[in-house]
């Protein structure tokens, strides 16, 4: 869908003329006084698409004279036009024309565009075409009165919106429902409700130069460092592309390493979450028409933590998080060490165990290697398709993966009902990480250490684990070390990242993120009330 | 420079992959060898491999037409040879880390068991954990045909059996390579191995027969020990004298033994812990032995009336004669090794190397010939009686007639 439309957009126009045609002169030049060809170049400029309304009203006599309102339909909100616009309209018109259905007056342009600038609170005076043209296609009634070298945007933005519903990628038990939608607006004010300080800062760019997307950066002054505020301006300046439709191409765009299948830009849809992160001193990037708001810096440890693990009580939560860690390791080396120790290192397995597998293995027709990359690759079909299918058929796929890969490979002698366990238990695991681009990653770095482990066993293996460790250790994200607060070693650090320690316990912010204001609370244990 | 850094990598990658895959082995590519057996016969060496088939063993539908183990035998004037030779007849190789147990049957134990170990204990496919063995009366293939109940592999039943009868029975122990090497090395003890015979029909034993009803009529036993000179085989323990020599060396873990009553019958005694203390003195320039076994246990069964074990008097008679019974027992076992074997595989040497080491380094050449044979020894036996079972008088009190 997506694709085609924006090839059918580029097809006459982006290609050739658009890119040149936004920087070009005609859109940068100052409205004219005259509205007439000033409502020509608009119509010619947006192709007369339908859904731009303009309507134009006279205000003299002889019609020589007129103003006119221009709103994109759909993007603004019918109500407010309704109700202000006609209405500023209405009197204006009313204030002109005497009982007698004659007008009055004579024209006065700069008169009704100070009655004009009473529409409402959201006034914006407008000079150029490039603001003119942003204001109307992001839901704002412009206003254009002949002879005057300006006009008024007023905000009318509204439009259907999904509203604030329930989160859908992650769930908890215990904590907040609600989650980010597609507004911008809904989104900053989501958070703003939780963080009701007045140094919560906020700033808004226009990114992409077709699509014009809001962006917003968020941060809590004094908390967040300076300089990496300064970073992440100066990176999302240089970003020059074309189109911005979701928070995953800023990402992209300015993440600090590309060739690594770690993410280093954390993203959620919890509000909750990003107010946790914004206390922590992180940068929050929201981005127009995405649930998903990216957070920088990002470490690896807050991939594995969950926002729940700070709402249940500190020892729940620190076996919840022990239990992930233990299932990232599962998850990237369960069937490799399965590989390993079936093909080069049966002497490990305890005897009893030697005969069970050796059993279930007499009749399949493979090597463990192939056996388990056959059965990774079902097991990444059947998610893939899971994910993709519509939801009422989506029972279909479990039954099917059930059936194929649970009984009928089993019987035929395919697979060895041990490579199941294996798989089921791998897949099963590498669900339990919180966030799906990290357990995506540990999914991938799963085949190369399966290959590892066929050609060389444990010592593939074990290659393999140092080379990812290395590169973990490698990675920054956005000058923050990505491994830390495990490397660089940072005491402070370990009471929140395997364990959680009592909230009385986290007197400090993340040290790396936070140099100098850094104490978070006073380290009091709780006090029984004396009576 | 990019492109031939990503050009050597490509080759790197590609040559990892064509070396092929090293010593990869898929399970069922193995002959998983679970026990093995050496014999001596006509001075050379015949080597007995029992091998399981997995599939036999973990099927559902077990008790096909096929055994859950094959046996292959081989010889040769070296063991390394005969089981290479062994690939004659069977269609895999054999994979040895998983061995459970270890057989030498009596002639090869006596013609000397050393140069077998060197190849075990040398060779990396062996996982030292398995159990040794000397066949008694029969040869080590003969013993490795018998088929056995509820553990379908023989050599499973025959390592668990002596696991589970070194620990409540005692009679019998497990000895591991390592054990074994240690003992061989050292200068002040000499090895013991469990022996191990078929009782019953062999030839019924050795059918499938023997596992269809339910009375087995070829069984594996473990019986009594084997006493080693160095490495070669110089006689027999009975039971009895097996278990008092294992309480000597304090390794028992649990046993059974009665003493007799006033009147008529016995009070059964379960023994639960012992422990044991060999101390070396030197008594004029005489060594002596001190063994001192503090040992804890349970009242298990009485059989005479009359007994009061509410009474506290009356547990510490029966210590007190369960500590006499066993000290005289004890004391018969050392004398019988003393005068018929005249070997000490009791560990008094170790003992005395380990308290007197300056002294020990005179007596050690003659230690065998010299000292052990005439070694005084002082046994002390300490025994509690510590709980009466789930009652305290026996009913047998409360018969009349």
């Amino acid at each position: 869908m997506r694709y085609r439309r924006r090839t059918g957009h580029s097809s006459k126009n982006t290609t050739k003329e658009i890119p040149p045609a936004n920087s070009s002169t005609n859109d940068t030049d100052a409205l004219k006084p005259d509205i007439t060809s000033s409502l020509e170049h608009i119509r010619t400029t947006l192709g007369n698409s339908t859904d731009i309304v303009i309507r134009e009203i006279p205000l003299d006599e002889e019609e020589k004279h007129y103003m006119a309102i221009l709103y994109t339909d759909g993007l603004a909100d019918q109500k407010v036009i309704s109700e202000s616009v006609m209405m500023v309209v209405a009197d204006i018109t009313k204030s002109l024309v005497k009982e007698d259905n004659e007008y009055s007056q004579p024209f006065d342009g700069q008169k009704i565009l100070e009655k004009v600038s009473l529409v409402n609170h959201e006034i914006q005076t407008i000079t150029d075409y490039k603001k003119l043209f942003h204001a109307l296609l992001s839901g704002d009634t412009i206003f254009l009165i002949d002879g005057l070298d300006r006009g008024i945007a007023a905000g009318t933005r509204g439009w259907k919106d999904r509203g604030v519903m329930e989160t859908s990628a992650e769930n908890v038990v215990r904590g907040p429902r609600e989650s980010f939608s597609e507004s911008l607006r809904t989104n900053t004010a989501l958070i703003r409700r939780k963080i009701k300080d007045p140094n919560l800062w906020m700033e808004t760019k226009q990114i992409g130069r077709i699509t014009q997307t809001d962006v917003a950066i968020m941060y809590i002054h004094g908390i967040a460092n300076d300089k990496i505020v300064e970073e992440v301006r100066t990176r999302l300046d240089r970003i020059d592309v074309d189109s911005i439709l979701e928070s995953g191409y800023i990402e992209e765009l300015i993440q600090d390493k590309t060739l690594s299948p770690f993410p280093t830009v954390y993203n959620t849809e919890r509000p909750d979450v990003i107010a946790a992160e914004l206390l922590e001193g992180k940068i929050a990037i929201l981005v127009d028409g995405t649930p998903f708001v990216l957070v920088v810096p990002a470490l690896f440890v807050s991939f594995l933590h969950a926002a729940e693990d700070y709402y249940q009580r500190a020892d729940i939560s620190s076996f919840l998080r022990l239990l992930r860690y233990l299932s990232i390791f599962i998850s990237l080396l369960g069937p490799s060490l399965y590989i390993a120790i079936t093909t080069f290192h049966q002497e490990m397995l305890p005897t009893r165990l030697i005969f069970g597998l050796a059993g279930q293995r007499e009749q399949v027709p493979f090597p463990a290697f192939v056996e388990a990359v056959l059965m990774e690759l079902t097991f990444e079909i059947l998610r893939e398709a899971g994910v993709r299918l519509p939801k009422n058929i989506g029972s279909a796929i479990s039954i099917v993966g059930t059936l194929v890969i649970g009984q009928a490979a089993v019987e035929a002698g395919i697979i060895s009902p041990a490579m199941v366990i294996v798989v089921a238990i791998t897949a099963i695991s590498s669900f339990v990480v919180p966030s799906f681009n990290m357990s995506i990653a540990f999914r991938m770095l799963r085949f190369p250490l399966m290959a590892l482990a066929g050609s060389f066993g444990l010592f593939g293996i074990l290659v393999g684990v140092i080379a990812i460790v290395l590169h973990l250790c490698s990675l920054r994200s956005f000058g923050v070390p990505y491994m830390s607060p495990f490397a660089p070693l940072i005491p402070e650090g370990q009471k929140d990242s395997i364990f959680r320690l009592p909230h009385w316990l986290l007197s400090s912010r993340p040290r790396l993120i936070n140099q100098t204001n850094y104490k978070r609370r006073k380290r009091t244990p709780p006090r029984k009330s004396r009576e | 420079m990019k492109r031939i850094l990503a050009l050597i990598l490509l080759h790197i990658v590609v040559t990892l992959l064509l070396s092929g895959c090293w010593n990869r082995r898929e399970l069922n590519e193995l002959a998983i060898a679970v026990a093995a057996g050496v014999d001596w016969v006509d001075d050379r060496y015949r080597l007995t491999v029992q091998v399981a088939i997995p599939g036999q063993v973990t099927s559902k539908k077990s008790g096909g037409p096929q055994a859950p183990a094959t046996l292959y035998t081989a010889e040769g004037d070296t063991i390394f040879e005969a089981s290479r030779r062994m690939t004659q007849v069977s269609p895999r190789k054999i994979y040895f880390s998983h061995l459970r147990m270890f057989l030498m049957d009596e002639a090869m134990a006596r013609e000397g068991i050393a140069k077998v170990l060197d190849l075990l204990s040398r060779d990396h496919e062996f996982r030292p954990d398995f159990y040794l063995v000397i066949t008694r009366g029969a040869t080590a293939e003969e013993t490795l045909k018998i088929m056995t109940q509820m553990e379908t592999i023989p050599a499973n039943k025959l390592y668990e059996s002596l696991q589970t009868s070194e620990k409540a029975w005692s009679a019998s122990m497990t000895v591991t390579l390592d054990e074994l090497i240690n003992d061989l090395t050292s200068s002040g003890k000499h090895p013991v191995l469990t022996g191990l015979i078929i009782t019953g029909d062999r030839d019924i034993g050795r059918t499938r027969k023997n596992v269809e009803n339910i009375d087995t009529p070829g069984q594996l036993k473990y019986s009594g020990l084997a006493v080693f000179k160095l490495d070669k085989l110089i006689g027999w323990l009975n039971e009895k004298d097996s278990r008092n020599y294992r309480l000597i060396s304090g390794d028992v873990k649990s046993s059974v033994s009665f003493i007799p009553c006033k009147n008529e019958g016995k009070i059964i005694i379960e023994t639960l812990r012992t422990d044991s203390k060999l101390k070396g003195r030197i008594v004029e320039s005489r060594p002596e032995m001190d063994i001192r076994i503090n040992m804890e246990g349970n009242i298990g069964a009485v059989e005479c009336s009359g007994l009061d074990l509410s009474e506290p008097a009356t547990v510490r008679e029966l210590e007190a004669e369960m500590e006499e019974n066993l000290k005289r027992s004890l004391e018969s076992v050392v004398d019988k090794v003393q005068s018929k074997f005249k070997v000490d595989i009791f560990g008094f040497g170790e003992a005395f190397r380990r308290s007197h080491p300056r002294e020990w380094k005179e007596m050690e050449k003659t230690w065998n010939e010299r000292y052990f044979p005439n070694l005084k020894t002082n046994i002390h036996v300490d025994y509690k009686i510590r709980r009466t079972g789930t009652t305290n008088d026996t009913f047998l009190n409360d018969i009349k007639e």
